[in-house]
């Protein structure tokens, strides 16, 4: 019996226990050593993604509190490696924080958080490990205390997320007055998609469509990705948006599985919507934080495109483009941390001529881009492809055409930051950069991770079997 | 006073449209006003609209899963004021005011 | 009688919240919000949760205005500073919530599917169901890891709010006691 909780818990209680230890450790004033934090917090999360691929067994636990499979273990392992690599990318930064074990222990509870989210098998559930995976990401965000961006950054990721929480929590009232519960299962029996249900509906899609940046509802993205330290920007674009959306997935097929006539246009115009306007916006960013956070808002629109098509194939598709997307923008983004943190600039202008001076990085750098991109040797190609067949495999072709035609438009800004790189004359001089140990550690995952997965099919079919199960 | 009284003379639709009207000006709040305090305080709003609806359908049902969840939403709320205000106070500190708008570097 | 105190308490809560986001000065919208609260927690008495009318009243009203009064206190944020702000903005945001509650009184409208189909009505209505023996009940029972995330919750903010709030010696701009 016990033996249940533990096993179907167990990266849960993993997480929780790091972090006590991590509290523990800061109470008790033991001599900070970052580099020794750093191993412990490593194993961990190593040893958690191991343990993730142990007996899955699926089932529930606590009721209906807490849901367990295959896939969502699965889920769980690519939010601890990209966890993992934002250690990585980060830790130049953060080990000359003096609230480095703070700052640790925030940043995991946070995961710990998304991991409730990911496995909640209840709206309630569900809305205290959304909670929890916002809260403390305010304040990592503002955690440069002397720097005024980023404070604005903290204060306006909190204000929206209370925002995006109260609609949804609105929305949620009202789906619990209609249908006498909040547990999924529930929901998914007693839903009948009258129009209290409806508006009930769209407040819950509006409160997703904050936490993922989903145009209209992206103001705060680049302001929050600008003003926040690198190894936090990078956190929210790619793990905590990816926990978005796998819990996102779950929500509407499951809960929401009769109302497919209602979300399956509201999927399509915002997905629609936000691919056009990411790649405006990102066409004329300047510094490239921002730019990153509109192509990552881009990227959300093309999750949310895969999403529609409503199968088995949507599902495996979204989960095998967030593997690969996760590897390419953290490569993207240590690249970007490195350049920060040594020349103190953002502007697109340090990257000009960078191929000079740095061919490594500048490679690294290329790959990423062509990998968010998505052309052919990148890993990311086989991501959008899956994503829009799987939006075709449904019907919806417009749709499909539309975004298929913003792929190209998004060519022009990647290609344009890859033309700088190698053809433009130096603007400043940038010596040779030596990433450290952590930071080519994280480079190196991320190059495999780009270059690898496009080829080997069976990773795409191991999902696929796996997401029988969503 | 016995809630069946309630349930008997007023239709859930009434608390429906009051959380309704209650929400909306929250809403409105948000949108309007520029200053952090008040933004939080509108935020505060439409939180206990949601609440008070949770609530009467509750009552109405009589069960408990709506109560409980008013029960953590008011947790959450208290964690989420905590914070927030936390970092308002720094932001004063650092700049010395709390209006939006000063902060406020959008380019689209 | 219950339901004249219900409209009463329904105008008492809406007038209140309307002056929250109108008035100029914080200090007063706390206050308004403050009575507001109240006004809930008597709706909530009405509707025979006590339970919850009494953890609004203490944690809402009692812990969390008073967090907010403090902030405004501390800060000096009592006089009217909001500068200079475009009339078409506030404007904007009027209509917008104007639109959003006609929209949603509309989509209620159509549905009186709330009222008779899904509720059980007052002939099985169970008294018990507010109270803290209930609720306790099913909170350390069916709702025992929300419970347990609540806590881990609450470190979380705890550290963050703590590391926020604390004053860095070594930091050279800060200087208040010169202003």
């Amino acid at each position: 019996m016990t033996e249940q909780y533990f096993s179907g818990l167990r990266i849960e209680l993993f997480l929780t226990m790091l972090i006590l230890a991590l509290l523990v450790g800061k109470v008790l004033a033991i001599k900070q050593n970052p580099i020794g934090t750093l191993t412990l917090i490593s194993v961990f999360l190593i040893s958690s993604i191991g343990i993730s691929f142990m007996q899955n067994e699926s089932g529930y636990l606590f009721g209906t509190m807490f849901r367990t499979n295959s896939t969502i273990l699965f889920e769980k392992a690519i939010l601890l490696a990209g966890t993992f690599i934002v250690f990585m990318l980060g830790f130049e930064w953060m080990k000359k924080q003096k609230h480095f074990l703070e700052f640790c222990m925030l940043l995991l509870s946070t995961l710990l958080g998304m991991c409730f989210m990911i496995s909640s098998g209840n709206f309630l559930m569900f809305f205290l490990g959304l909670e929890l995976a916002t809260i403390p990401l305010a304040a990592l965000a503002s955690f440069d205390l002397d720097e005024k961006k980023s404070s604005e950054a903290g204060m306006k990721l909190i204000l929206s997320s209370a925002f995006a929480s109260a609609i949804l929590l609105f929305g949620i009232s009202f789906i619990y007055g209609t249908t006498g519960s909040v547990s999924f299962d529930t929901i998914a029996s007693a839903i009948d998609g009258n129009n209290v249900q409806k508006f009930g509906f769209i407040c819950i899609l509006t409160g997703f469509a904050f936490k993922i940046s989903a145009v209209p509802f992206h103001f705060w993205t680049a302001d929050v990705y600008e003003g926040a330290p690198v190894a936090i920007t990078s956190y929210l674009s790619v793990v905590s948006k990816g926990a978005a959306i796998f819990v996102l997935m779950p929500v509407l097929y499951h809960a929401f599985g009769r109302m497919s006539s209602t979300y399956i246009p509201a999927l399509i115009l915002l997905s629609t919507v936000t691919i056009i306007t990411g790649n405006l916006f990102a066409l004329r960013q300047k510094s490239m934080k921002r730019f990153l956070a509109f192509s990552t808002v881009t990227q959300a629109g093309y999750l949310l495109l895969g999403i529609t098509g409503n199968n088995t194939e949507a599902g495996a598709s979204v989960v095998y483009f967030m593997l690969i997307y996760i590897f390419s923008n953290l490569g993207a983004f240590t690249v970007v941390s490195i350049l920060q943190n040594r020349t103190g600039r953002d502007d697109i202008g340090v990257y000009k001529g960078l191929y000079k001076t740095n061919p490594t990085l500048s490679m690294v750098l290329l790959l990423a881009l062509f990998s968010l991109a998505g052309i052919p040797p990148a890993a990311g190609f086989f991501g959008k492809l899956f994503l829009l067949s799987s939006a075709a495999g449904a019907g919806y072709y417009v749709a499909v055409i539309i975004a298929s035609v913003n792929m190209v438009v998004s060519l022009y800004y990647y290609l344009n930051i890859v033309k700088m790189m190698f053809v433009d004359e130096p603007e400043i001089t940038i010596e040779k950069l030596k990433p450290a140990v952590t930071e080519q550690i994280s480079l190196f995952i991320c190059c495999c991770g780009i270059l690898v997965i496009g080829f080997i099919p069976a990773i795409y079919e191991y999902i696929y079997n796996l997401s029988a199960a969503i | 006073m016995d809630a069946t009284q309630i349930i008997k003379t007023i239709p859930i639709e009434h608390y429906v449209i009051l959380s309704t009207i209650l929400f909306a000006i929250g809403v409105t709040g948000v949108l309007m006003r520029r200053n952090a305090i008040i933004i939080f305080m509108s935020i505060e709003l439409m939180l206990n609209a949601a609440t008070l609806l949770l609530t009467a359908f509750s009552t109405y049902r009589s069960d408990t899963p709506g109560q409980v969840f008013v029960f953590f939403i008011m947790v959450v709320a208290a964690a989420e004021v905590a914070v927030g205000l936390a970092i308002i106070v720094m932001i004063y500190r650092n700049i010395k005011s709390i209006d939006i708008n000063v902060l406020n570097k959008l380019k689209w | 009688m219950g339901s004249s105190i219900f409209y009463f308490l329904g105008f008492v809560s809406i007038f209140t919240a309307l002056m929250v986001i109108l008035s100029k000065s914080p200090i007063n919208s706390v206050l308004y919000l403050v009575i507001t609260f109240f006004s809930i927690a008597a709706q909530f008495v009405l509707l025979n949760a006590g339970f919850l009318a009494a953890v609004l009243v203490i944690v809402y009203a009692g812990a969390i205005m008073v967090l907010f009064l403090f902030v405004v206190m501390l800060l000096n944020l009592n006089k009217e500073y909001e500068p200079h702000k475009h009339i078409y903005i506030k404007f904007a945001g009027g209509i917008a919530g104007g639109i959003l509650l006609v929209t949603l009184i509309g989509a209620l409208h159509g549905s009186g599917e709330i009222a008779d189909s899904t509720l059980n009505g007052e002939a099985s209505y169970a008294a018990s169901t507010g109270t803290i023996q209930n609720l306790g009940k099913s909170l350390f029972s069916d709702y025992l890891l929300p419970f347990e995330i609540s806590s881990v919750l609450f470190l979380a903010a705890m550290v963050g709010a703590v590391f926020l709030g604390k004053k860095e010696k070594s930091s050279p701009k800060v200087s208040a006691e010169k202003i």
